[in-house]
């Protein structure tokens, strides 16, 4: 690597991390999440990123080089069909093969009375988490899987070898990827490690959405167990995988805490408890955490106030940013807050105008960074992108 | 955590070196060198279901 190229990439990982530090860097930073639009700005098709990873990897070090950003993570279209398909997981829909080639992959819930975990399951969900899933979640998701105690087959035993083996390999492109992204465009890999809420796991994987409401209902106190004995799991597996050097955080992917989802009421009781726990548990190990709150989240904010200062970086998707900033702004860094409609279906000078405006509002005294609301896909138009980063380099300088 | 939710196995263990080391004989060598490697091994497996239910 080129002394210039390691200068920019030191240069770029400490406007970072003083943003996320909330505190004031040279100019305010660019993190875009950007998945299937990374496909479509290098040539490919949403089927050739989401089934070769390696293509997947091209794109987002294209994007970063080209657009010159401070952060990005290695591969937003995370999902690798590889891997899911050698599994035999049932719940994905992939481009090119059950979804036109140019639609991003869909998870697929499947009906209350289908669900992954059955209802009656959750006390051996909360006696030995980890044994349900080898044994009871496992061969139920995976078309090839065997149930305990049914005879073992070919396709069984080579989803899981080739399972264990294509993540293997696919997590090790990672590092190859964050090598590749630091030594050849001096970008840094903005995230590291993965953690869910345990209720959002057992709604989106186990129960679904419809089945975990219904339970709220018909059985609080198995559901409150149930994300009681996943915590220490999630909280587990979000620390081993987190950034060693304690630069960059762990992403947490929220899905259905927020209004309407979860009443405000709902979300105290069942939703907060056990994250606050994780999130707590995490920052006592240095590592923050990327508060990554898809939907509308201001009925909650209260709550997340209540967090440890600097323990998240709080990622606004449809919540008011300025709301936001207010009321936790001081204690955390904030990202995100430009819509994708806009991103898709405006103009740059509108992207300008809304960036001037979540700047000046929000990131005058340092503590944000500049990204969409959500993550980004091949409804994106590349003009606005342009002007979301270049309006940010020249506007966002401290 | 409340010690009554405290879980059969723990983070980061399939099948603990306790339950392992009685199926084997006397161990005439390194008894820590065969249980570090056996736990450094069984994690990965740990890590296999746990981002099989995250990641994918």
């Amino acid at each position: 690597m080129s002394a210039e190229m390691e200068q920019l990439y030191r240069q770029r990982l400490e406007r970072y991390t003083a943003a996320m530090r909330n505190e004031k860097p040279d100019r305010v930073p660019i993190r875009p999440f950007v998945a299937e639009f990374t496909a479509k700005y290098a040539g490919y098709t949403a089927q050739e990123v989401t089934q070769d990873y390696e293509k997947a990897f091209a794109a987002a070090r294209k994007c970063a080089a080209d657009f010159d950003w401070d952060a990005v993570v290695g591969n937003m279209v995370y999902v690798w069909s590889g891997l899911t398909q050698a599994i035999g997981l049932k719940y994905y829909a992939v481009p090119g093969v059950e979804l036109p080639p140019d639609t991003g992959f869909q998870y697929l819930e499947p009906p209350e009375d289908d669900a992954w975990m059955q209802p009656d399951e959750y006390d051996l969900l909360i006696e030995d988490p980890t044994g349900y899933l080898f044994n009871v979640w496992l061969p139920r998701v995976s078309d090839d899987v065997s149930a305990m105690g049914e005879p073992t087959s070919l396709r069984n035993n080579l989803s899981l070898l080739k399972g264990g083996m294509a993540m293997w390999q696919y997590f090790g492109a990672f590092g190859t990827q964050a090598a590749r992204l630091r030594t050849e465009s001096g970008t840094v890999s903005a995230i590291c490690g993965i953690l869910k809420a345990p209720f959002d796991i057992i709604a989106d994987k186990l129960r679904g959405y419809k089945g975990l409401c219904m339970d709220m209902f018909r059985r609080p106190e198995k559901v409150l167990a149930a994300c009681e004995a996943m915590m220490p799991h999630l909280l587990h597996v979000a620390a081993s995988g987190a950034d060693p050097d304690r630069n960059v955080p762990v992403g947490l992917w929220m899905h259905r805490g927020c209004v309407p989802f979860l009443s405000p009421e709902q979300f105290e009781r069942f939703y907060w408890p056990t994250l606050k726990q994780i999130i707590e548990g995490l920052h006592a190990q240095e590592i923050q955490t990327l508060f990554y709150a898809e939907g509308e989240w201001n009925a909650n904010l209260k709550h997340i106030a209540d967090l440890p200062e600097l323990s998240i970086i709080f990622h606004v998707d449809r919540s008011d940013i300025f709301e936001v900033h207010e009321t936790v702004g001081h204690k955390f860094c904030l990202s995100g807050g430009i819509p994708n409609d806009l991103l898709a279906f405006g103009t740059p000078d509108d992207v300008r105008d809304y960036c001037k405006r979540v700047i000046d509002g929000v990131a005058r005294d340092g503590g944000y960074i500049m990204d969409a609301s959500a993550i980004m896909q091949n409804d994106t138009k590349v003009e606005n992108i342009k002007a979301m980063t270049e309006f940010t380099r020249e506007y966002g300088v401290y | 955590m409340p010690e009554e939710h405290k879980p059969k196995r723990e983070p980061g263990v399939c099948i603990p070196w306790e339950e392992k080391r009685k199926e084997l004989p006397k161990i005439t060598g390194d008894e820590q060198l065969v249980k570090r490697v056996w736990e450094e091994v069984d994690g990965l497996a740990y890590v296999y279901i746990w981002q099989c239910l995250l990641s994918f």
